[in-house]
């Protein structure tokens, strides 16, 4: 039955603000395109890792924002704002405690990510350029983690700065003047912890966030890899002739029907 | 002409453009419903560790997770132990691996800057086009001492002894360095003990030996002389040039003084 003059109406109503928006943007076409794009059919939960590593990020962003509404970045209230936090915020335990256990999930979750692309060898050609920046992820996480460290100044926190800079310090030629610059002082105080500060909430994550846009352009643009052990794989050595099979080859559309479901 | 590797490598990527496009299922819904699970479980594991952490504190004490805060940093009491977040914990316990100082910096920078190098050049040295990691036995064997020895290293920091209980020590250290009758001696020995320096370095046993840092006990034998210590105490690294060791400046003059009269009594045991 065709649609009543009505329903064709509302509907177009209700589409406007799409067909605008892909008019002047072509975002919708593209988001159309990223959702319903193919994948190899064999991907499996390991490859999941990346997206988690991704929540994890999100969550410490998200959080974060709400910690730095009451810290304060420096020594003479850093450690109370903490407690002022912790005790008598509204859920600042929660934040707080995401936030500083986010942290650790994301490192572990990085660690994993990189390993099951080791294992799968996926950092081979055109995906080279998804594990440098992948590499350099890591880097800034540990980063975000040393810097993040300071902030409560408490006794861990501070001792573990001195002699995290220090170590610094020992690196030639570079060492010396990289050290001199986190501590901006004879000793570390105010300096250091509004430096550790800025590049804790701005410098890094601004690079995580840049680095992860293009850690994802790559990975859309090239598409993740099928599991090596499968044998189906997409890639694979072709015999002469061979078509495609297998579980998608002889579908169409969006909902696809299996050949051997539907026999059963 | 691209060479011949350049060759395969295009092919088999086209290959796979095709059998993704041919047989591959689209992102929505299938592989995004995986994705957004193991999201939720990411959330969900985050949040339960914040709770386990707030609510399992009792009445101050630490709970399953350890404090919700340390007590306020103090830049005078040195009586800390220096202990990073854990996933530094291996770069920590590699400095103890090397002699201090001359090849500590291999610790500190060399190895790991190698590492990383290694780590993000990967693709350009591992260039076979072979993905299964039982074809590739260089990178299996390789990754498998990585996860070891990372595994072991993060371990020891995590396990190294702290150097707080050296207070203890003060009269076995009196009988062995013989300075038992001398009262003044053990009242210094008591706060050498109590200001930090057993964090990082080892006297007659005692100690934290998770840093390197070189041993105290026979330190008296360098014949550095008390203004020497005294500098070295205030700013380390003016003395020996990339110290990562902490100025104790805030000990003030006549405890340093002290210290460093005793650091030059320290000629080991005295047998
Ligand atoms: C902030 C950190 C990171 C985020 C948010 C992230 C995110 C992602 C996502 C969502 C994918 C899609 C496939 C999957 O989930 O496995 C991916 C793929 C990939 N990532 Fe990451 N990643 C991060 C860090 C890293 C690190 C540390 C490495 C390795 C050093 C790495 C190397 C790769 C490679 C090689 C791929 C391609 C995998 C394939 O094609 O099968 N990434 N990343």
């Amino acid at each position: 039955m065709a649609k009543s003059a009505r329903q064709a109406q509302i509907e177009k109503a209700a589409l406007y603000p799409l067909d605008w928006t892909e008019e002047r943007t072509g975002l919708v076409g593209y988001t159309k395109w990223f959702l319903f794009r193919n994948v190899p059919r064999d991907v499996n939960w390991m490859q999941t890792l990346g997206a988690a590593t991704l929540t994890a990020f999100i969550v410490q962003a998200t959080t974060g924002v709400f910690l730095a509404m009451y810290y304060k970045p420096d020594p003479d209230s850093a450690y109370a704002s903490i407690q002022n936090i912790t005790n008598e915020v509204t859920l600042g335990w929660l934040v707080r405690g995401m936030h500083k256990w986010g942290a650790s999930l994301f490192i572990i979750l990085m660690f994993l990510h990189m390993a099951r692309t080791f294992m799968f060898g996926a950092y081979k050609y055109p995906r080279e350029l998804n594990w440098i920046t992948g590499v350099i992820l890591l880097v800034m996480g540990m980063a975000e983690g040393f810097t993040g460290y300071l902030l409560p100044w408490d006794q861990t926190a501070y001792w573990a700065t001195v002699v995290g800079i220090n170590i610094n310090a020992t690196a030639p030629i570079a060492g010396p003047f990289i050290a001199q610059f986190l501590q901006g002082g004879a000793q570390i105080g105010p300096d250091t912890l509004s430096k550790f500060y800025s590049l804790h909430m701005l410098v890094i994550p601004g690079g995580i966030m840049a680095l992860i846009g293009l850690h994802m352009y790559l990975v859309i643009r090239l598409g993740v890899t099928s599991p090596p052990w499968s044998p189906t794989a997409a890639g694979r050595p072709r015999d002469e002739g061979e078509e495609p099979q297998g579980y998608g080859a002889y579908r169409e559309g969006l909902i696809r029907e299996h050949e051997e479901d539907k026999a059963s | 002409m691209a060479s011949k590797k350049v060759q395969e490598d295009r092919d088999a990527f086209k290959r796979y453009k095709e059998d993704v496009k041919k047989e591959g299922k689209p992102f929505f819904p299938y592989a995004i419903f995986h994705d957004t699970v193991m999201s939720f479980v990411v959330v969900a594991v985050i949040i339960g560790l914040a709770v386990i952490w707030k609510f399992t504190v009792d009445d101050g004490q630490p709970g399953a997770l350890g404090p919700l805060y340390e007590k306020e940093a103090d830049p005078g009491t040195t009586n800390f132990i220096p202990r990073p977040d854990w996933f530094f914990y291996f770069l920590f316990y590699l400095l103890r691996i090397f002699k201090w100082p001359e090849s500590v910096v291999l610790g500190t920078v060399g190895i790991p800057t190698l590492l990383l190098i290694l780590l993000i050049m990967l693709p350009f040295y591992d260039r076979r086009p072979e993905r299964l990691l039982l074809r590739r036995p260089v990178a299996f064997v390789a990754a498998i001492l990585v996860v070891i020895s990372m595994g072991v290293l993060t371990w020891k920091g995590a396990t190294a002894k702290e150097g707080s209980e050296a207070v203890g020590e003060v009269p076995t250290w009196a009988k062995e360095q013989g300075f038992a009758d001398n009262a003044v001696a053990v009242e210094v020995a008591t706060l050498f003990a109590e200001s930090g320096c057993l964090n990082c370095h080892v006297y007659l046993g005692a100690g934290g030996q998770n840093l390197g840092a070189p041993e105290l006990t026979e330190e008296g034998l360098k014949n550095r002389g008390i203004e020497w210590q005294v500098a070295h105490l205030k700013n380390p690294s003016s003395k020996v040039p990339g110290s990562p060791m902490p100025s104790f400046a805030d000990l003030g003059d006549e405890n340093l003084t002290k210290i460093a009269t005793f650091l030059e009594a320290s000629k080991g045991p005295q047998k």
